[in-house]
């Protein structure tokens, strides 16, 4: 599982499945959020899952990312069973996630938010400083490429909204994911800001990061996406490239309501 | 140090700060038992210093998970009387059973926590007292080994030949030992990597988890360890007041006394339980001493907790780091950026507090 860690960007093979859920289902109560979903994501995209409100995406997400179990159905990553794994395994598998309303630590500073994202080489080393130079250095690197590391030192509750969204991309990237999996990265933030994230995502691809994004703004999602699948009650109707996607009929009905 | 050195910009102003108040505080806590004007304000200064293991051994789970355990009595009892016991059934050295009473009770503690760190909040809250309330019961009934409802004669680890001034200033100075290397674990965990996973946990358990932390082992560790120390604490307290009744010994009042000091001092730091536990301890004993023998001091203690958490809900000593911070240059300011930074933020209209701060 771990095998694609060391892989360089260049030599990825962009073909390669990452992520595949079949005949996923989770229920709540009588409401069937997912329902027999089947989708897998290719290694190296920018993939991009849309749907109206309600349609299953973040339930998707959490049951894919061992948040919750799933009532039904199987989840591989490169291969391997992740089916209702721990979610700490899952990240540590490498899928990162960022969640729908900005989940930070509020009361530990910037900087400590990033730190906790990393993974010790080995459980003896569990006791050394948390502050090591090593850590630091990729943390403060890591929060001056999203455009923080003026704020280290204040408590991550002190930032606005998008500094939040910014600070808990930065915690994700710490953890170093394969496959980064954002929860409406554009949601309640400014065009400014957008733009911002789009362009860390698109950057971060063509290093060889694979992101599985939930959004509802459609021109982000039709200008960053390679691949789009789209949801409606709780199952896959459409995917392919954006352009196809964009004139699917059956999409047009989800969202209309035609 | 790394961790204060990379916080600082200074040359390790606040490290000589700290060790500066590490050194009077140590000089404080050894002088007092010969400063101590008769017996009783001694045997005062070791009920108070008990107190402050207990609460510095609690702060291990309550402090850096956020898991309130209201139930803590049942490892400062089980400490006391396995310490108890291994003496008395087996005739082992006082000071080694105290050793193997600990790290029996962390035994126990393991399961305990596996069942218990699976709910959060409330329901780990009564969970922590069910536990609690079975461990009195069970010590109540089974007579003929724990002694029941009469209570435990503990066996005094010191001859006959040192009398009671002699035998409170050895425990003071026992309690004083076993504290600091309470506090020096705390310390030690505080700062690192285990530590920080902690903190996230008490932050925001779910998102810890999906960062990679792997959130159960590390409660069910942080738990084992505060059950290890917290019943040093209750074997050394065994050991010095000589008598142990399990209507005291597994009380809920014992367990909400560690959780209103730590809660009192402030669990986010390393002192707070010990601070708590000088105001809590010394006003209980006051109280006790005013009142006599009535429940008032309850209601004194009840309202102390009131006003704390009114007026200084994170505890006393973050709230008079927070004043000391108003004194001091605004160095640490998070407005502190640069003519670009600030050129760049505006760019990108921010519509924070912080921003609009900067921007004015």
């Amino acid at each position: 599982m771990t095998s694609t860690h060391e892989q360089p960007a260049e030599q990825r093979e962009s073909a390669r499945i990452g992520l595949a859920a079949t005949g996923l289902s989770k229920a709540f109560g009588g409401v069937r959020a997912v329902d027999d979903a089947t989708v897998s994501f290719h290694h190296g995209k920018v993939n991009a899952l849309i749907g109206p409100n309600g349609s299953g995406k973040t339930t998707f997400f959490n049951c894919v990312t061992g948040m919750i179990k799933p009532d039904s159905g199987t989840v591989t990553y490169d291969g391997a069973d992740i089916t209702g794994k721990a979610a700490h395994r899952i990240a540590r598998a490498g899928i990162g996630r960022s969640f729908q309303l900005c989940r930070i630590f509020p009361r530990m500073t910037v900087l400590e938010n990033v730190l906790a994202a990393v993974r010790p080489p080995s459980r003896t080393r569990l006791l050394a400083s948390a502050h090591h130079r090593d850590d630091v250095a990729r943390a403060r690197e890591l929060l001056s490429r999203v455009g923080i590391e003026h704020l280290e030192r204040a408590d991550a509750r002190d930032l606005s909204y998008g500094q939040q969204k910014l600070l808990e991309l930065a915690g994700v990237l710490m953890a170093d994911p394969d496959t980064i999996m954002l929860d409406e990265p554009a949601g309640g933030v400014n065009p400014a800001l957008i733009e911002r994230i789009a362009g860390l995502v698109r950057s971060l691809n063509a290093e060889g990061k694979t992101f599985i994004v939930v959004e509802h703004n459609m021109e982000l999602v039709m200008s960053l996406s390679d691949h789009v699948v789209v949801f409606d009650r709780g199952r896959r109707i459409s995917e392919g490239p954006p352009s196809v996607v964009q004139n699917d009929p059956r999409v047009l009905e989800a969202y209309l309501g035609v | 140090m790394p961790s204060a050195s990379d916080r600082t910009r200074g040359p390790g102003l606040t490290t000589l700060l700290r060790l500066a108040g590490l050194l009077v505080l140590a000089a404080a806590v050894l002088s007092f038992p010969s400063v101590a004007a008769n017996p009783f304000i001694l045997s005062v200064g070791v009920v108070i210093m008990s107190y402050a293991v207990l609460a510095t051994g609690w702060n291990f789970v309550g402090g850096f998970t956020g898991y309130m355990s209201l139930g803590h009595a049942a490892y400062s009892g089980l400490g006391g009387y396995a310490t108890a016991l291994l003496i008395i059934e087996s005739g082992l050295n006082p000071w080694l059973a105290l050793c193997l009473g600990a790290l029996l009770t962390a035994l126990i503690a393991v399961p305990v926590g596996i069942a218990s760190l699976r709910v959060r909040g409330a329901s780990f809250v009564i969970v922590s007292i069910a536990f609690v309330l079975i461990l009195q019961l069970v010590f109540q009934s089974w007579g003929e080994f724990t002694g029941g409802s009469n209570g435990l004669r503990v066996p005094r680890p010191f001859g006959p030949d040192v009398l009671r001034p002699e035998q409170h200033e050895r425990f003071f100075y026992l309690h004083a030992a076993v504290l600091a290397i309470a506090l020096l674990a705390w310390w030690l965990i505080d700062r690192s990597r285990f530590g920080i996973g902690l903190k996230a946990i008490r932050e925001d358990e779910d998102k810890a988890q999906a960062l990679g932390i792997p959130t159960f082992t590390y409660k069910l560790v942080a738990f084992v360890v505060s059950a290890f120390f917290t019943a040093i604490g209750g074997g050394l307290y065994a050991l010095w007041f000589g008598y142990l009744d399990p209507i005291f010994q597994f009380s809920i009042l014992i367990g909400s006394y560690m959780v209103l000091m730590s809660l009192l001092g402030g669990i986010r730091s390393l002192y707070g339980p010990l601070l708590g536990a000088l105001v809590v301890g010394y006003s209980v004993e006051f109280f006790k001493n005013e009142y006599g023998d009535t429940q008032f001091h309850l209601v004194a203690t009840g309202l102390l907790l009131g006003l704390v958490v009114l007026f200084m809900p994170d505890g006393v000593i973050p709230a008079l780091a927070a004043l000391l911070r108003r004194f001091r240059p605004q160095a640490s300011s998070i407005r502190e950026v640069t003519q670009a930074e600030l050129a760049e933020q505006r760019e990108s209209q921010e519509s924070g507090p912080i921003t609009q701060g900067a921007k004015r």
